[in-house]
């Protein structure tokens, strides 16, 4: 008889998963940060505290804090090396940064929300 | 007749319009002089403005600063987002201010329960921040900030200071979230000690459901993190008297909405049959804000009374009023005793 903990792992589904993008985290105090595209990845949005500051309108009361997650989405089709090559250039450019999150497509449905 | 305050009314939708013409018979013969000015919201706007939130909606509340909304109606999987989510995010509405006060005449096992919560309203997992990590694990990030916790704390230490109350609790689990309830936990106590004269202290969100349920007399103010505010605020709901008589605020820097928690009950809407009493002590509360302590009590008493009596109530406290009638009944009591 299989575990309850084996049967679970069996039940696993093949999907197929794809690399479409990257969220990047990224500490500044000096307000929104604006990027130029950089390779094939291109800035979609940028949230703070869960709230889209851009691209729109910002409330001047929103409560902002020095971590923005900056969504970048692939153009082109990328490979995980591409990931790397942009995260050596955004770090050239001076962007400092507490981690980035991968952004997969499983099945062609995001794995990632959007955000407010 | 006093000072004229300028309210935006926002009707909502579903059974929010007939409710809110309910309550603003109410307020008004209240003594209180209020203009009140309409605005749109939700689902009907969609087809006349191709939003959920028009901009003359937004504009017309950032100049009042203070507004009484009707339930709407959230539509699911339109990709629209939520008109309550866009307004919170929009005016910043960091603080869910949700009394939950025992209504003397509906039976309940208690004999006491006057409880004040402070939800944070912006942050932990509602921040939408999600992603599947793996193909077997999915992860949503708990957002804590600081400043977003000291001012939630800020903001209830001064109304309960203002209200005359003795405790304010933090609600958190630090024990095991050391960062981001720890976070919150530091900041709600660096808070505290610009209030002396206030009880502070703090309880594990475990315990303090267990003690709710079994001991509500013993609590006075609540402050608490969004996911564990949104959950208990429902628990105490219910210990008062369910989702006709639950009352909110959300408030940020520059204004603040009241509304019920509850929504806008659709199947019953245009029957004129659903309980105002939670939109009308949603008012009372706005009458409080605006310093019209008399009108407020004044409506507090006459509703009690017409509770009391059981003569003119709605269907969910079983009686067989109408929506209008029960509020007509309250303007009766109010004039009877004036
Ligand atoms: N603040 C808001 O605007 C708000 C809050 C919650 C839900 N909603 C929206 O409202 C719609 C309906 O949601 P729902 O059915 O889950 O919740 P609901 O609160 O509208 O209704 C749930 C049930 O509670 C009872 N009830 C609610 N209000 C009552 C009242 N005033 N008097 C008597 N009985 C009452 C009714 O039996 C109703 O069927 C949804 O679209 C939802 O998104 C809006």
């Amino acid at each position: 008889m299989p575990t309850f903990t084996e049967t679970a792992k069996a039940t696993k589904k093949k999907r197929e998963i794809k690399l479409v993008g990257s969220d990047m985290y990224i500490i500044t105090e000096k307000g929104i940060p604006k990027f130029d595209d950089i390779g094939p990845f291109k800035c979609e949005f940028i949230s703070n505290r869960g709230t889209k500051v851009w691209p729109g309108f910002v409330s001047p009361d929103l409560l902002q804090v020095n971590w923005y997650r900056c969504r970048f989405m692939a153009t082109k089709d990328v490979q995980d090396a591409d990931v790397n090559t942009f995260l050596d250039a955004l770090t050239k450019k001076g962007w400092w940064w507490s981690a980035a999150q991968k952004l997969w497509n499983y099945d062609g449905e995001p794995g990632f929300s959007k955000a407010y | 007749m006093g000072t004229q305050h300028v309210v935006t009314m926002l009707p909502g939708e579903g059974t929010g319009p007939e409710i809110c013409e309910a309550v603003r018979m109410v307020i008004d013969a209240s003594g209180v002089n209020i203009k009140w000015e309409y605005e749109d919201i939700g689902l009907d706007c969609l087809e006349k403005y191709g939003t959920l939130l028009p901009d003359k909606t937004v504009q017309n509340i950032a100049k009042n600063k203070v507004a009484l909304k009707g339930p709407t109606t959230t539509p699911i999987g339109t990709g629209h987002k939520s008109a309550n989510v866009t307004l919170r995010k929009v005016f910043d509405l960091y603080a869910n201010v949700r009394p939950a006060k025992l209504i003397p005449v509906l039976k309940r096992p208690w004999d006491k329960i006057d409880i004040l919560n402070f939800r944070e309203n912006t942050e932990d997992c509602y921040a939408a921040i999600e992603h599947m990590v793996s193909d077997e694990v999915a992860q949503c990030l708990k957002v804590i900030t600081w400043p977003g916790s000291y001012r939630i704390a800020d903001f209830a230490f001064k109304w309960a200071k203002e209200q005359g109350r003795k405790k304010v609790y933090c609600v958190h689990k630090a024990n095991i979230m050391k960062m981001t309830d720890g976070l919150f936990l530091d900041a709600f106590r660096e808070v505290a000690k610009k209030y002396p004269d206030i009880e502070s202290g703090d309880i594990i969100v475990d315990n303090c459901c267990m003690q709710l349920v079994r001991n509500p007399a013993q609590f006075d103010c609540l402050v608490l993190p969004n996911l564990y505010g949104d959950i208990l605020t429902d628990l105490c709901a219910g210990l008062v008297g369910g989702l006709g008589f639950a009352p909110g605020a959300n408030v940020g820097d520059g204004c603040a909405i009241f509304e019920a928690v509850h929504g806008s009950a659709p199947k019953y809407a245009g029957m004129k049959k659903v309980n105002p009493s939670a939109v009308l002590v949603s008012g009372v509360m706005m009458l409080r804000w605006l310093k019209e302590e008399a009108a407020a009590d004044r409506i507090t008493k006459a509703m009690f009374a017409v509770l009391d009596e059981r003569k003119h109530v709605t269907y969910d406290v079983g009686g067989t009023a109408t929506t209008d009638e029960y509020a007509q009944a309250i303007v009766d009591k109010m004039h009877a005793k004036v």
